[in-house]
């Protein structure tokens, strides 16, 4: 590795990033395809309703094993709050001006932590367990229940995941490659997460 | 689904109260012969279903998917003395149709030109959602998982026909018509409001009723189904805007305060 590389996610935390997001998305396609008629040509790209609504279900059964390989490689760390981060929330993670430098930030940063916590294992668990009583509920109570807690949680996934992806990619040059090659630089370290590099010793 | 010049506008809002089709429901004079059970069964060609006894006539006791149209017998016991009555139990064709709000396959279930609401089974997906949006309890599943409900006989209705179930009806109990002909009819015999004149839009089945509807085991005063609205008026736009909005934001930020460049010197 060139000396001036950082590893920061294991192939394994790759992969399965990208199950992540791939299932992600055909469930995002084909939901969008099922909630507005308009948009219904969307289910025909993947083969028509019939197909869509399968293709629907085994993407849920894939994204859920996949959020649940990530609680090994971030719950640990995201539930751990700090004052720094703390800081990093009062100050929007310095997003809101050119000037403002972070507050030192451990592996993750507070941002990551909530959008972890509260979008991938709440909103997750939400989705997915909604999502398993759709398909086998038979009572008007249950599907009315599913049906619209489902919704609620895609709501929340539509709006969050776009902001996660712009911020991991053209918000903060130089950390797309963290999910990619799997290495960041030491600047990028430094720039973003001081205290992590303090923990792994490269300042 | 094609629909005409004219078949538009006789589906379109204002029309829809006036032109629609539909059938009023007196209990009073339902004597409970379950002629309209059976036509509907003979017409649609649907299986009998295997039940058991249970100590009362009514039989099956719950609609399923081979029978759109079923009479509930309503046994109360009042001062010593039994009452029996009866009532047809079946789709409503809503104007505002809960089933049709939530329906996520376009087609499976669709308007007909004489405002029923009808079903392909082709293009259901069998995902039972309409049971989630009907106030009333009625879509069934068949044993593809496709659903099966009353749809006014709109293969009937289409040749000019009336539906089975108002043809064979001898008492008068059933009778089929334009809707709006209907309230006035009922009116006419002295009922003061017809449930389902203005609910949900304006129900194609209404009823003519002596008792609170409750009685017969229909809500008193039916409406969308609060998590069914809430959707509809909200979550289902908000998915949209929010994805939209997000979009924006990012799009924003990106053109005014900018990424976090690296610091002059550090390469990344
Ligand atoms: C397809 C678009 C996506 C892109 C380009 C993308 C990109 C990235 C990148 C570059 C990272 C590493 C950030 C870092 O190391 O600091 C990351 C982390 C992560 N991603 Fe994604 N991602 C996408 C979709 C998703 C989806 C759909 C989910 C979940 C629903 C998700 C969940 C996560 C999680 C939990 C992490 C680790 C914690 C964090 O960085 O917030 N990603 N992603
Ligand atoms: S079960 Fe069929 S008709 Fe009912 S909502 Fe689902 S696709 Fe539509
Ligand atoms: S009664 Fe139920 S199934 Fe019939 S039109 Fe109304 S919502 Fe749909």
């Amino acid at each position: 590795m060139r000396h001036d590389l950082v590893q920061r996610t294991t192939g394994w935390e790759r992969f399965n990033h990208w199950l992540l997001a791939l299932s992600f998305i055909v469930l995002v396609l084909t939901g969008f395809g099922f909630l507005y008629n308009s948009l219904n040509w969307l289910n025909t790209i993947f083969g028509g309703n019939q197909l869509a609504k399968e293709i629907h279900k085994w993407a849920g059964v894939v994204f859920t094993l996949s959020v649940l390989f990530t609680l090994g490689s971030y719950l640990g760390d995201s539930i751990r709050f700090t004052k720094e981060d703390y800081q990093w929330l009062s100050s929007l993670g310095g997003y809101l001006s050119k000037t403002t430098t972070e507050p030192p930030q451990g592996r993750l940063n507070a941002g990551q932590k909530l959008y972890y916590l509260l979008v991938v294992v709440l909103t997750g668990a939400v989705i997915i367990i909604t999502g398993f009583i759709l398909w086998f509920a038979q009572s008007t109570g249950w599907l009315r229940f599913g049906h619209f807690l489902h919704n609620l949680a895609f709501v929340v996934f539509v709006t969050t995941v776009p902001l996660h992806i712009y911020l991991s990619t053209a918000a903060n040059p130089g950390t797309f490659r963290a999910m990619t090659r799997g290495t960041v630089t030491r600047a990028w370290v430094k720039r973003h997460h001081r205290k992590w590099a303090k923990e792994i010793g490269i300042e | 689904m094609a629909l005409s010049e004219t078949e538009k506008r006789r589906l379109s809002g204002v029309d829809i109260q006036t032109r629609k089709k539909g059938v009023l429901v007196r209990p009073d004079l339902c004597i409970g012969c379950r002629g309209c059970q059976t036509a509907c069964k003979e017409w649609n060609k649907l299986p009998g279903d295997r039940t058991v006894n249970r100590g009362t006539y009514e039989n099956p006791p719950d609609l399923t998917p081979n029978l759109y149209n079923k009479i509930r017998f309503v046994e109360v016991e009042e001062g010593g003395h039994l009452r029996w009555l009866f009532i047809s139990q079946r789709c409503m064709h809503c104007t505002e149709a809960g089933c049709m709000k939530v329906c996520p396959a376009p087609g499976a279930l669709y308007r007909t030109p004489e405002g029923a609401v009808a079903f392909n089974k082709k293009k259901c997906i069998g995902c039972r959602f309409c049971l989630a949006g009907c106030p009333f309890n009625i879509p069934r599943y068949d044993a593809e998982e496709k659903i099966s409900k009353c749809h006014l006989c709109a293969d009937r209705l289409a040749f000019g026909l009336e539906p089975a179930c108002t043809k064979t009806c001898p008492t008068g109990a059933l009778t089929f018509g334009d809707r709006d002909e209907l309230i006035q009819m009922a009116k006419a015999s002295g009922f003061e409001a017809v449930y389902g004149e203005k609910d949900l839009g304006g129900l194609g089945v209404l009823y003519a009723f002596k008792e609170f509807p409750s009685f017969y085991g229909l809500p008193d005063s039916p409406g969308l189904p609060a998590s069914v609205a809430f959707w509809k008026s909200i979550l289902k736009p908000l998915a949209l805007i929010g994805l939209g909005g997000a979009v924006a934001a990012a799009a924003a930020h990106y053109i005014t305060v900018g990424p976090k460049e690296p610091e002059e010197g550090g390469e990344e």
